[in-house]
């Protein structure tokens, strides 16, 4: 118990302040928990590791979870893991119950990052050595099981699997680099094209692009006069938040937290990945998902809590492996060896005190996240009472900023915001659904990787159902998943044909 | 009236001639040393976490202390870096980057151009003695001889690399030393490119490939796995010159000590570069300027480096981080890496 000396009241004071900017750059469109570590990783090198760290994992808990505003009260996702937070909190917030929304998406985070704690305290070691049994082959059917979710959350199953294969598209938009299996060319542009996207669209512009700008535009074409100037929504008019919410989610708690923790812990499958996957299992397994989509509580307990997991789970092969999990816990690496101390398979048992001062501090981070914000947020959720005409602009210097920032200052990032929003504007008056496309476009360049990757490893198709047992589990999910989107389509299409005839 | 008194007036006037002087001093020292008061530094690589924001994040906090302006790194990775860089001519934006910069050209990876020809090369500011190969702890293979010489008895050795520059040029140095010893057998050296150290290290796991490269610092706690671990593993080449090793700290990286990394470096290991030279590779970090950048800043900032290198605290921070400082001036480390170039040009032309 020596690591409780070093739990001083800087170390405190250093989460609480890493939890408040963190919630703020994942509030900002286009400011992520990476760039908030990333801007913050110069200031540690005069602290010493413990308050380092401290400071770290306070932004990188707080950045996760600030995502959330903006997706509940703007339709625009903080960060790319609370795309899914958008499908139910925004619906929320457009009924007047965005406090309820925010209120019940902090408390299913702080639930998710302290599962994914004591997962990391409990099993890392264990973990990370099953970790490492996902070879391209199975990372690629996670993936592909994450695709499914296209089926799930269309409205015109035909549709809505173009727009998907449209996203994928694309994300392939750009060089095919040669660690990808490629030949190192650009492909899918014109030749007066490849000075701008050489590295293809970056994914936060495209993001804010389709999800902010898009709406932004959508309400522009329906006017500010009259009523549209002022607010129409006000906070007190729905249903105000009571924990009795939380009744009969334990399972979708535990499922989703599960599954963030277990994406997380998979380098290189992605955070979008998680939350996608949480959502469509509640979807599709839940007794009652009619009303997901339209503004259901369990979509934003699947979505947060599977997002915040995936703190604990992308801190499992870092600090077992030396491998991080994510981009953010890569930087967390600049932290530890700025401090000469190695991170791999050996660190947790070389370095005790400081895996439990991590582990506290996690928690800390997450408890003193949940105060931050569970009591800042009836402010926070006043914004939605701003008058549009004086919102919007504010929200588009924020993404402009944001989109100009993500990659340290390139302009082409700006001009990538615009015409998504364009596009995506554009999109939804000829029929193509935004939610398949976004996901296709988050997923489809790691899908083809791992594709590319088996195929070149193996020789073979066959490889796919027969890798090993965790690829025919995969399958199984993969089965199942379709297979309950299709039954749930089915049995809608039967209820609202029963509903016209009665 | 009088305005001001005798005492008074003199003071003014001295006051007025100090700052006379100072502020032509002032000019005369900006005049000298032009160096923008917000210097970027932007870096070949988008990680934060990696051995090139480390290295240049210690090399601009003594720079801007020295010079008295902010420097900031910025990882924007190679191909924005470069544009960055074409972009700047009054020096506001350099570039810090290693060898990857030229053997990137070598490779002919898109975006690469001939940075002798396109940029001022500057100082070099430090090495990172770590580039490794390894194999699984239960190998065949005891040492890089072994492999050269399965490879010449006809066995693929498969070696897990991220194509186009700094961990490719061991993997063609390899192929080389198989040519010199084994003409024709070459061919049974064969890359198996990937991209990240995990990736790498994925495909030992998964016995997908016989060696890989990675790093003192990121695979030495592999190396103290136990045997029956799926994750041990084992240097059998480390590319950095036996010079290079011997001016680590003595304690070397996490367990493994100096003298145990000056096993697998020349010359008790040895991959043939001609007949007469063995091959090692040091990766080395230095600085890349606008072409028509002014003159007269690269003097001042091969002039401000060479006070700090000096001075002594920087080689301290670097060693701490396992980095070699090694400061050459801008003349003295264009030829220099401009040599070290060519001899690799060779190489990759020889197994062509």
């Amino acid at each position: 118990m020596e690591f409780l000396s070093y739990l001083s009241p800087m170390f405190f004071t250093l989460i609480a302040a890493g939890a408040l900017i963190g919630v703020i750059f994942g509030a900002i469109p286009g400011m992520t928990a990476t760039m908030a570590v990333a801007v913050c990783l110069p200031l540690t090198y005069a602290l010493d590791l413990t308050n380092g760290l401290a400071l770290l994992l306070g932004l990188y808990v707080g950045g996760i979870s600030g995502g959330m505003v903006p997706a509940v009260l703007l339709n625009i996702p903080g960060t790319p893991s609370s795309i899914t937070t958008t499908f139910d909190g925004y619906p929320m917030a457009k009924k007047g119950e965005g406090e309820r929304a925010l209120k019940i998406s902090i408390v299913a985070s702080l639930f998710g990052g302290l599962f994914s704690a004591g997962v990391l305290f409990y099993f890392a070691p264990v973990l990370a050595d099953f970790a490492i049994k996902f070879s391209y082959v199975e990372k690629f059917l996670i993936i592909f099981l994450a695709l499914t979710v296209i089926a799930s959350l269309t409205k015109n199953m035909l549709m809505g699997i173009f727009s998907g294969v449209l996203g994928v598209w694309l994300s392939l938009i750009g060089t095919y680099e040669i660690t990808d299996g490629g030949n190192g060319e650009t492909r899918l542009m014109f030749d007066f094209m490849e000075y701008y996207l050489v590295a293809g669209f970056s994914l936060l512009p495209v993001l804010i692009g389709i999800f902010g700008i898009t709406t932004i535009l959508q309400d522009a074409e329906k006017g500010f006069k009259g009523d549209a100037a002022s607010p129409t929504i006000k906070l007190t008019k729905g249903s105000r938040f009571s924990f009795s919410v939380f009744k009969g989610q334990l399972v979708n708690l535990v499922r989703s937290s599960s599954i963030g923790t277990f994406v997380g812990m998979l380098p290189g499958v992605g955070g979008s990945a998680a939350s996608v996957l949480a959502y469509t299992q509640e979807k599709n397994f839940s007794r009652d998902s009619s009303q997901m989509g339209n503004g259901a509580p369990q979509g934003l307990v699947a979505s947060e809590s599977s997002n915040n997991a995936l703190t604990g789970g992308a801190l499992v092969p870092l600090l077992s492996l030396g491998i991080p999990g994510d981009s953010t816990t890569a930087i967390l690496i600049g932290a530890f060896t700025l401090q000469g101390i190695q991170v791999g398979p050996l660190f947790i048992g070389d370095n005790l005190d400081t895996w439990y001062i991590m582990i506290a501090a996690l928690v800390i981070a997450n408890f003193l996240m949940f105060g931050i914000m569970f009591f800042a947020i009836k402010y926070i959720a006043k914004v939605i009472e701003v008058p549009k005409h004086l919102l919007y602009p504010i929200i588009v210097m924020m993404c402009v900023v944001g989109a100009y920032a993500i990659n340290y200052g390139i302009m082409f990032d700006v001009w990538t915001l615009l015409i998504f929003g364009v596009f995506g504007y554009i999109a939804t008056k000829v029929g193509l659904e935004l939610v398949p496309l976004i996901i296709g476009f988050i997923l489809g360049s790691s899908a083809e990787v791992y594709f590319v990757k088996s195929l070149e490893s193996y020789g073979n198709l066959t490889i796919f159902f027969t890798k090993s047992p965790i690829a025919v589990f995969l399958w199984c999910l993969i089965v199942l998943s379709l297979a309950f989107s299709i039954f749930l389509k089915v049995r809608a299409r039967k209820k609202e044909s029963f509903a016209s005839y009665s | 009236m009088k305005l001001m008194t005798t005492p008074l007036r003199k003071l003014v006037c001295a006051v007025a001639i100090a700052g006379t002087a100072g502020v032509s001093m002032t000019s005369h020292a900006q005049e000298d040393c032009p160096v923008p008061g917000n210097l970027r530094v932007v870096i070949g690589s988008t990680s934060t976490g990696g051995d090139t924001y480390q290295n240049s994040s210690i090399v601009a906090d003594h720079l801007a202390k020295k010079l008295d302006i902010n420097a900031k790194v910025d990882a924007v990775g190679a191909m924005a870096g470069f544009r960055a860089l074409d972009r700047s001519r009054n020096g506001n934006t350099v570039m810090i980057f290693h060898d990857q910069a030229y053997l990137g050209n070598l490779y002919g990876v898109k975006g690469y151009d001939n940075i002798f020809e396109k940029y001022t090369v500057g100082p070099t500011v430090a090495i990172n003695p770590g580039n490794a190969y390894l194999v699984p702890k239960d190998s065949p293979y005891q040492n890089i001889d072994e492999v050269i010489a399965a490879a010449g008895e006809g066995e693929e050795i498969r070696v897990a690399i991220q194509p186009g520059g700094v961990s490719e040029i061991g993997f063609s140095a390899l192929k080389n030393a198989v040519k010199l010893k084994h003409p024709g057998m070459e061919k049974n050296v064969v890359a198996v490119n990937t991209g990240s150290q995990a990736d790498k290290n994925q495909l030992l796991f998964d016995d997908m490939a016989d060696v890989i490269n990675g790093s003192v610092q990121a695979n030495e706690q592999y190396t103290r796995l136990p045997e029956d671990d799926q994750k041990a593993m084992r240097f059998v080449w480390l590319t950095a010159r036996n010079d290079t090793i011997k001016q680590t700290n003595e304690e070397g990286m996490g367990k493994t000590t100096r003298e145990d990394l000056l096993q697998y470096v020349n010359p008790n290991v040895t991959v043939p570069q001609s007949e007469s030279q063995n091959f090692t590779f040091d990766k080395e970090f230095f600085f890349l300027y606008n072409k028509d950048m002014d003159p007269k800043l690269v003097s001042c900032i091969d002039n401000a480096l060479e006070e700090i290198y000096a001075q002594g605290d920087i080689q301290e921070q670097q060693k701490k981080s396992f980095f070699i400082p090694n400061f050459k001036p801008s003349s003295e480390a264009q030829a220099y890496l401009k040599d070290k170039r060519d001899q690799y040009a060779t190489i990759i032309e020889n197994i062509q």
